[in-house]
């Protein structure tokens, strides 16, 4: 098991106003070596929190989460994450954004051109990141995680603010990288779709409290036809579960528990 | 003409030749009708004040007339323009240089440490509030009357912006940016040096411009309190004595030209090259 959150929970309090919010209630996820695996969900299910847990930049509230046997305390270069938001340093260029995150001492230059020609781009090393279209970005965000030699790759939600069209170009790009480089990778997307085209296994989160809904493992080759009756049907389910726990989420809200202390 | 081709063509896009001389031209000319506007307000006001009150009110003319003969080497309460404005220059070059120092360094633990931030952002809104004017009894009261009072003014009322500005550059960097440098294996000081302050860079300059205007400013209160008879806010001062109301606009003339100069030159070059680099627009 290359990483592991064991009887997670996680839960953000803000002392100002007394309020509680319980992100993920003891979940269980193991990510098994050389896996792509989606997150999917609702928003509020805790993907992406279950995503900083994992790369480190949040600590569980109960439970551990384990890399490589061993209890993650901060985030490292072992671990790589594409960012959702815009994560470029707009004073750098292409090639130093790239080159900041290489861990060798010597070389890092080359390594950081080679990492830029995977994702295409190293006809744009001398580039500001501001002269690049938003797909562009992603794409160097994914060279400079790349760069770092993690052995899981975390992605959240990587292409969301995309269009379909360069969606689809990155996932195809992804798709290649992780089959060239064998990683490992978590994947988070709200995008049903994406993560049938992408996914050795689908995990299926719901909210309030976050946990683990269900899972699929879907072993179809690449390209995948969504069109297949049995990814239709596998999409239809998901679709199926998704409302029922989406309608769970719209019901009327429950009576706020006071916990005095 | 361009747009028009365009247009009839149906070009997706296209270039012309930019109107630069043009555009110059008009920045120029808006930039003089501005001028003309301010010496228009101070014009009828100096008109109205002689007639309404029988005072000597100095006219835009007059004081021009005034200003060229400093220029040329005349008297202004005393001394030369130029012994006045090199003695000012000095005492806020010092004052600035000591506030710059002070700021950016508290600034930059208020920015990284945030517990020191909430207690110490208090005195910094604090001393924020208090007027230069009212700085001179406490200067007076600890350095008594001299140069170093007038300094210490001048380092007071500079501080506040360059810490409020340097302290919220630094804590509004994006989660992100700090994140990656901690994915990436990076420790506190490349942290530092290699994110927090260049993301942080045009907020800092930007405190370091309103600390400089505020320091510039605060002259004329700073030099009613310093011991030799020389410098601009010195010689504004003066005018309650001297009655001589045109050398104290004089002052005044050097004061904004001065001010104005070290602004547009020196920060809005830094503040346009940061921008570019920030990959943000230039401000003109």
């Amino acid at each position: 098991m290359l990483a592991s959150l064991r009887n997670v929970s996680k839960v953000f309090t803000d002392p100002r106003n007394g309020r509680g919010l319980v992100a993920l209630n003891g979940i269980d996820l193991d990510v098994k070596e050389g896996e792509f695996l989606c997150l999917i969900g609702s928003s509020g299910c805790g993907k992406s929190t279950t995503l900083n847990l994992l790369a480190g930049f949040e600590s569980p509230t109960r439970g551990d989460v384990l890399f490589k046997g061993k209890k993650v305390i901060g985030p490292s270069p072992e671990r790589g994450v594409v960012f959702q938001e815009p994560s470029l340093y707009p004073w750098m260029s292409v090639l130093q954004n790239v080159m900041f995150s290489v861990q060798e001492k010597n070389g890092r230059e080359s390594l950081a051109m080679e990492y830029l020609k995977m994702v295409g781009l190293d006809g744009f090393a001398n580039s500001r990141p501001s002269d690049l279209s938003g797909g562009m970005k992603q794409r160097v965000a994914i060279a400079r995680a790349l760069a770092m030699g993690p052995d899981l790759l975390l992605m959240d939600e990587p292409f969301g603010s995309l269009d379909e069209q360069t969606r689809r170009k990155l996932d195809n790009d992804v798709l290649r990288l992780w089959k060239e480089g064998s990683k490992t990778v978590v994947f988070v997307t709200h995008n049903i779709d994406e993560a049938l085209m992408l996914g050795t296994r689908v995990v299926l989160m719901s909210a309030s409290p976050g946990r683990i809904e269900r899972e699929w493992v879907l072993d179809a080759d690449w390209p995948r036809d969504l069109s297949s009756p049995s990814m239709m049907s596998l999409r239809e389910e998901i679709i199926g579960m998704l409302q029922a726990c989406a309608c769970a989420n719209g019901a009327a809200p429950v009576q706020l528990l006071t916990i005095g202390d | 003409m361009a747009v028009a081709t365009a247009l009839d063509t149906g070009q997706a896009q296209f270039v012309f030749r930019p109107e630069t001389t043009r555009l110059m031209a008009k920045g120029t000319w808006n930039a003089f009708l501005g001028i003309m506007v301010v010496v228009f307000i101070w014009w009828f006001v100096a008109e109205a004040m002689m007639f309404l009150r029988g005072v000597p009110f100095p006219t835009p003319p007059e004081t021009m007339s005034a200003f060229w003969q400093a220029i040329m080497g005349a008297d202004v309460h005393g001394e030369s323009i130029f012994a006045h404005a090199n003695a000012s220059l000095q005492r806020w070059g010092q004052g600035y240089l000591i506030a710059l120092v002070l700021g950016l360094a508290l600034g930059l633990a208020f920015g990284t440490m945030p517990r020191l931030h909430d207690v110490g952002m208090i005195s910094v809104y604090v001393f924020q509030m208090i007027p230069g004017l009212a700085w001179i009894p406490i200067a007076m009261l600890i350095f008594g009357l001299g140069e170093t009072a007038t300094v210490f003014i001048i380092v007071m009322t500079a501080i506040p912006p360059l810490v409020i500005n340097t302290a919220g550059g630094i804590r509004e960097v994006p989660a992100v940016y700090t994140r990656v440098a901690r994915m990436s294996g990076k420790d506190d000081s490349a942290l530092f040096m290699k994110v927090l302050l260049p993301a942080a860079s045009l907020s800092i300059i930007n405190g370091m411009r309103i600390g400089l205007a505020n320091g510039w400013r605060v002259l004329i209160a700073a030099e009613m309190v310093v011991g030799v008879a020389l410098g601009l806010g010195f010689s504004i001062y003066q005018s309650r004595y001297s009655l001589d109301f045109t050398a104290s606009f004089v002052s005044i003339m050097a004061i904004c030209i001065i001010g104005l100069t070290i602004e547009k030159l020196l920060f809005v070059s830094m503040e346009n090259r940061v921008r570019n680099r920030l990959g943000l627009d230039r401000e003109d």
